[in-house]
């Protein structure tokens, strides 16, 4: 972690919750918040690991269980999918993302979906049942 | 300068027949070029002549900073209907600059935030993330570092051939930095509603330049069709139907049936003597009257009010 040692002041939240998980799932089981704050190169807090862990304990991607006097962490969901909550998160609040994010496809108003089975010949859910 | 300075508030209505036949009838890459670069200088006179306008209304104003000789009866002479005009601009003006900056600002984040939200992901280029969610994405980067993100609910409904496709689709964005002239577009809008058919027809034209740069990658068109109607049927429908939907089939449709007709040709500008070459040159003619008016109107105000400043 020494090329981010740098920039370190400028990390967002959510670079920190995918390094905080990336470091979870290089471990071997369960462990302390304070496992993860040496694995991370130890310029973070101790509080700030804690922090992010419960972060990332509301987005149901880490687990905890007691051990001792303290918690140990497992991770239940890659990174791959904590991006993909970030995403969905980001998706569903902007409202002219548009202007960012060219969409592939544009949502689908219901007189474009028989055109569109017509034009690539792929018979729809109630094909044979209406006369479109 | 006279009239001349509300010309290139109105002269944006001269591009609205090209916004309309660019659509059909020119490869989508010079559709999309042309009228961004139409929008752009439509929209950068049109607020310049708001400016201008804004300044002589200004010095009318009780109390304004501006030199005292800035009110006299030669500068206001220069406009016309200057009591309206004037004061009108002040308001417009600070609408016009309030939603560029909203619209710059609010592109800003959404970069930053799904920037942020890929942290960690180790996929240099495609990250496929795993959502139940059908889409797909073109993230822009600087220095070459853009990324695809797709979801595993919409590359599941593919076949592999029309997944092909949609990497390429998306790939050319980024290689062809479509975001820009969508930004361009966009704010273009902002500073003159009347380019709003503009920044619509730029929408269109840009996925439809990213598809034919993806039949072109996979060599098949009809698989580039397949993988977008396949897609968008995948995806959530819209509850209601847009005012849009009712007029005329909607954006994916006419994509698909381009894809399923032949190539476009690849010519560079239009011939005078068809109807979108027409309408081509007008737009052409449109911006170049435009920048010429609104050059002219800076000209004349700045001579005038150096003539009204004592010194």
């Amino acid at each position: 972690m020494a090329r981010e040692d740098g920039r370190a002041r400028r990390r967002g939240q959510g670079e920190l919750e995918g390094q905080v998980l990336g470091a979870l799932r290089e471990a071997d089981g369960p462990v302390t918040a304070a496992w993860v704050q040496q694995r991370l190169g130890g310029d973070l807090a101790y509080t700030t690991v804690v922090t992010i862990l419960t972060r990332l304990l509301a987005k149901d991607v880490v687990s905890r269980e007691r051990h001792g006097r303290s918690f140990v962490w497992t991770p239940t969901a890659d990174v791959a999918r904590l991006a993909a909550l970030r995403m969905r998160r980001l998706l569903d609040g902007e409202r002219d993302r548009e202007a960012v994010l060219a969409s592939f496809v544009t949502a689908l108003p219901p007189g474009d979906e028989q055109v569109l089975r017509a034009l690539l010949d792929i018979p729809g859910p109630d094909a044979g049942g209406t006369e479109g | 300068m006279g009239v001349f300075v509300f010309l290139p508030l109105v002269l944006p209505l001269s591009a609205w027949p090209v916004a309309r036949l660019a659509e059909t009838r020119l490869h989508p890459r010079t559709a999309t070029r042309l009228l961004t670069a139409v929008a752009v200088v439509m929209a950068v006179c049109s607020t310049l002549c708001l400016a201008l306008l804004m300044v002589v209304g200004t010095a009318q104003l009780p109390g304004n900073p501006l030199p005292d000789g800035w009110s006299d009866p030669e500068v206001r002479a220069a406009v016309p209907h200057d009591e309206v005009a004037g004061r009108a601009a002040i308001p417009a003006l600070a609408v016009v600059t309030a939603a560029c900056a909203r619209t710059l600002w609010r592109h800003r984040r959404v970069t930053r935030r799904a920037r942020r939200a890929l942290a960690g992901v180790p996929a240099p280029t495609v990250a496929v993330l795993p959502d139940d969610t059908p889409y797909a994405y073109a993230l822009p980067g600087g220095r070459g570092r853009g990324r695809i993100v797709v979801t595993t609910a919409l590359v599941a409904g593919l076949t592999s051939a029309e997944r092909r496709a949609l990497f390429a689709h998306e790939r050319a964005h980024l290689t062809a930095r479509h975001h820009r002239h969508l930004l361009a577009a966009h704010l273009a809008a902002r500073a003159n509603p009347f380019l709003r058919p503009l920044r619509t027809a730029v929408v269109y034209t840009a996925e439809r330049w990213a598809d034919e740069e993806a039949a072109r990658a996979v060599g098949d068109r009809r698989t580039v069709a397949r993988a977008i109607g396949k897609a968008a049927l995948l995806a959530p429908r819209t509850p209601v139907p847009t005012v849009a939907a009712l007029a005329a089939t909607g954006p994916v449709p006419r994509r698909v049936a381009a894809l399923l007709a032949p190539a476009p040709a690849a010519r560079t500008w239009p011939s005078a003597f068809t109807s979108v070459g027409l309408a081509a040159w007008g737009a052409a003619a449109g911006a170049l009257v435009s920048a010429m008016s609104s050059a002219n109107s800076a000209v004349t105000l700045f001579l005038v009010l150096q003539a009204a400043t004592p010194l």
